[in-house]
């Protein structure tokens, strides 16, 4: 028999008999998180008028993030130990863990599991929020709202208390700082990943070996935690095996980043969003169900770009962004409806090659130095990215959406701008936003200059 | 006190050493607060250590909206304002600006003004946890800074210069320390204000200079017995309490509160572990700076200084706590959540959060607050 959510699931291409294979699971999680039939008839409305669900690929992406939803929020029911780690996270710990594993474990980040799914799905985020608010983390004071989001699902019970959290100690304070508030409350342990972004001003993309050695030894500190507290030995064959599973993935979303950039564009950059955060919240199902999601995605994107067929006007300018509003896509569908393409984003732009004389000893190693040369490296190492894949991409503007509750963000808010204008003559917007948390900075908020930089972008093609 | 006015008259004219030493081809480095750059390895060179530590101005805040958004600590936009604007005396007669990097706020210090001003600046990095590849990556930095100055003064830093510098500063430590410990006696002999004055004098005083005038107020607080006094005791704690940041301070003492112990990250210089004059003077500066000092907010976790906090208000027989952070460094925000439950269930004494963003329209909140406060610890 039907329930009130098997539209909604329908819509996010589960099939009947897998809805009614997981029934139980999918009642129990909906009880846990709260949500009832008009949660339910909101989210189906959501999904219709701010996904492209005409495409099977990003119905499939809706999927694998609601199946995440459900592994994050019935981890402890079924039996699982429980690690969180932080985002932004290096890629590769979390899947190596995972892939090392003969355990049943949950490896993820909880907070943007539930941006995307309580947030985008069903605009359920605010009690969460405000529970955090009144928690140690009170609004109006720039702290961190996907840390909010962490502390206010385990205050309500929606996630579970984990066995061990993992901070992102090398790039932000916040992060680590939640975890030991967190620590404070529910008492599990905290192990930082701990770096030191101390590069000199223009010394990108040169990497010190005492910052791999560093990072490195926190990482392989990390591996022989899990080893001791959870039996899960990372070893070269594990981490060889999350390298081959997140390789796919990442190939899928180099080919995506190609088809973006086709005009008209064919697919919104919400889509490549929930594509792209897919394996930095999670090393679990989505990053199988995910990575063919992808690749179906890719498939029918790239039928468009034949077809010559767009969700914008041909010749559209054609935007560099930061990354796309976790919670909330109607911004993202704002920017897009003010006429601004946002065809690629610096994090899917690939960093400069591995320098071949640098000497890697260990595994923490390994992905330190992989790390440091993508966004950990420094400011320095962030406003020459963006300049260079300003120039590679060949975008008519940048759009730099800073986090202003993000102070590893916040602290460059004027100066991408100014040093993007100064080296590639490309326009630059400068604006705040809190991706996570869209209460403060919805698209009302950020229309007037959003489409004041469209209109700029345009005259300036034209002329 | 006469030596407190010796003092401040020093500073006063201080700017005019700096120039005639730099007119004499001597450097000047300035340094952020924080306590991670070991002065020792400046003097060795035989350059002056200047710690960039003035604020407690909203001007500068504002005037900082033109580099960076205000989601930044108070105290790192000021620095951003006073050195990207040009128009300090202070950064304009630096030739290097050394930057420990602690956290993100001074990391955007460091950045910014990289980026807006001609300064030489020197980051290096301070771990945030206390391990031994943490300690290995500290000494690696001021290793790198010793090479820097060595560079920059053209000189070779010997052996020998370096634990003359560390004995003066051990000096200078010391008697910080035999001061803030006769503040244990009730009532103590020091007005809180004095002794933070002392602290900011010493951040750009001559170094000797500076020995010579703690060494006269230690004489005079041994020799003055102080009166007997009911005024609450008070543990003042907080990240950053800037050269000129004493609104607070003054609000305390003018209500009546007697401020016994401080515990800042920034603008008090840490006096509790001297160095090591047995061994290698580079690990010996690494282990007290690093290894031994008791770590600000921005520590992962940050359990080492709350401890040290309960234990001073034990050890100062305090009646209160006053948290003084300024907006948006969230270290000490998220702190001041729950450390006033420890506080609760082991010395059982209140604390108050008070949070500023330099701002005079905080004024009148600010004023009934803590005299709130005073009239609670008094009751
Ligand atoms: S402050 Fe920024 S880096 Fe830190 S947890 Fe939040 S979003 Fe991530």
């Amino acid at each position: 028999m039907s329930e009130y959510y098997d539209t909604l699931l329908e819509l996010c291409d589960f099939t009947p008999e897998e809805i009614d294979g997981q029934r139980p699971r999918i009642e129990m999680a909906i009880e846990k998180i709260g949500l009832d039939r008009h949660d339910f008839s909101r989210a189906e409305e959501r999904v219709s008028s701010q996904h492209d669900i005409a495409l099977r690929g990003v119905r499939r992406l809706l999927r694998a993030w609601l199946l995440e939803l459900l592994d994050l929020v019935l981890s402890r029911e079924e039996g699982k130990k429980v690690v969180y780690y932080g985002y932004p996270s290096i890629q590769g710990p979390g899947m190596t863990i995972k892939a090392a594993s003969t355990i049943d474990l949950y490896v993820g980040c909880p907070d943007v599991v539930l941006c995307h799914t309580l947030g985008q799905i069903f605009d359920k985020l605010t009690p969460i929020l405000e529970t955090a608010e009144k928690g140690g983390l009170p609004p109006g004071h720039g702290l961190c709202s996907l840390q909010q989001v962490r502390s206010g699902a385990l205050a309500l019970g929606i996630v579970p208390v984990p066995d061990l959290v993992t901070g992102s100690s090398y790039f932000c304070d916040m992060g680590s700082k939640a975890d030991e508030l967190l620590h404070e409350i529910y008492g599990h342990p905290a192990i930082y990943v701990d770096g030191s972004m101390d590069s000199d001003w223009g010394a990108y993309p040169q990497l010190p070996s005492a910052r791999i050695k560093y990072l490195g030894a926190q990482i392989d500190k990390l591996f022989a935690t899990v080893k001791d507290l959870l039996g899960v030995e990372v070893t070269p064959q594990s981490s060889e095996k999350a390298m081959l599973i997140s390789r796919r993935f990442f190939s899928g979303l180099g080919r995506l980043t190609k088809l973006m950039a086709a005009d008209p564009m064919p697919v919104s950059g919400v889509e490549s969003g929930l594509a792209l955060n897919l394996a930095a919240a999670s090393t679990g199902i989505s990053m199988t169900e995910g990575a063919e999601a992808i690749e179906l995605l890719c498939g029918e994107v790239a039928a468009r770009v034949d077809t010559s067929e767009g969700i914008m006007e041909k010749g559209a300018p054609r935007i560099l962004s930061f990354i796309q509003p976790f919670s909330d896509p109607s911004i993202t569908h704002m920017m897009e409806s003010a006429g601004l393409a946002l065809s690629s984003s610096i994090v899917t732009v690939p960093p400069p090659k591995r320098d071949p004389s640098i000497q890697i000893n260990t595994l923490g190693e390994e992905r330190a130095e992989a790390a440091l040369r993508d966004l950990y490296h420094s400011g320095y190492g962030l406003v020459k990215r963006f300049e260079d894949a300003a120039r590679r991409m060949e975008v008519d503007g940048v759009l730099w959406g800073y986090l202003f509750n993000c102070r590893p963000l916040a602290q460059y808010s004027h100066l991408v701008k100014q040093w993007v204008e100064e080296k590639t003559g490309i326009p630059t917007l400068s604006l705040e936003m809190d991706i996570y948390d869209s209460r403060n900075y919805g698209p009302e908020a950020l229309k007037t200059r959003v489409e004041a930089f469209a209109e700029m972008l345009r005259a300036r093609k034209a002329a | 006190m006469e030596a407190i006015q010796r003092l401040a008259a020093h500073v006063k004219s201080r700017m005019g050493d700096l120039i005639r030493h730099k007119k004499q081809g001597g450097k000047i480095v300035g340094y952020s607060p924080g306590g991670y750059l070991p002065e020792e390895i400046v003097l060795a060179a035989g350059a002056i250590p200047v710690c960039m530590a003035r604020g407690g101005d909203h001007t500068l805040v504002e005037l900082a909206g033109a580099y960076v958004c205000r989601w930044l600590d108070t105290f790192c936009r000021t620095q951003i304002a006073y050195g990207a604007s040009g128009e300090d005396p202070y950064y304009n007669v630096l030739d290097l600006l050394a930057i420990p990097i602690t956290d993100n706020h001074v990391r955007a210090v460091s950045d910014i003004l990289s980026y807006h001003t001609g300064l030489d600046i020197f980051p290096f990095g301070v771990p945030h946890m206390k391990e031994q590849a943490a300690s290995d990556y500290y000494l690696h930095g001021i290793n790198r800074f010793k090479e820097k100055m060595e560079n920059l003064c053209s000189v070779s830093i010997t052996e020998q210069k370096l634990k003359q510098a560390i004995e003066l500063c051990n000096r200078e430590r010391e008697l910080f320390r035999n001061i803030s410990l006769l503040r244990q006696a009730n009532p103590s002999p020091v007005k809180g204000s004095d002794f933070v004055a002392l602290h900011h004098g010493s951040l750009v005083a001559d170094k000797e200079f500076m020995v010579d005038v703690l060494e006269a107020v230690y004489r005079h607080f041994q020799e003055n017995a102080p009166l007997r006094e009911s005024a609450p005791r008070l543990l003042f704690t907080g990240s950053t309490l800037a050269i000129g940041d004493l609104r607070v301070l003054n609000l305390i003492e003018g209500y009546g509160g007697k401020v016994v112990i401080e515990e800042f990250a920034e603008g008090l210089r840490p006096y509790w572990e001297n160095v090591s004059l047995d061994g290698d003077p580079m690990a010996a500066l690494a282990d007290a700076y690093f290894t031994r000092r008791v770590p600000p907010a921005w520590f992962r976790p940050g359990t080492e200084r709350l401890d040290f906090l309960l234990k001073l208000a034990g050890d100062y027989t305090v009646d209160g706590v006053v948290w003084y952070h300024l907006l948006y460094r969230e270290s000490y925000k998220t702190e001041s959540y729950y450390f006033p439950r420890r506080l609760k269930d082991g010395p059982g004494i209140p604390m108050i959060v008070i949070e500023s963003d330099y701002d005079a329209s905080e004024a009148g909140q600010l004023s009934t607050r803590i005299e709130t406060f005073m009239h609670t610890l008094r009751s």
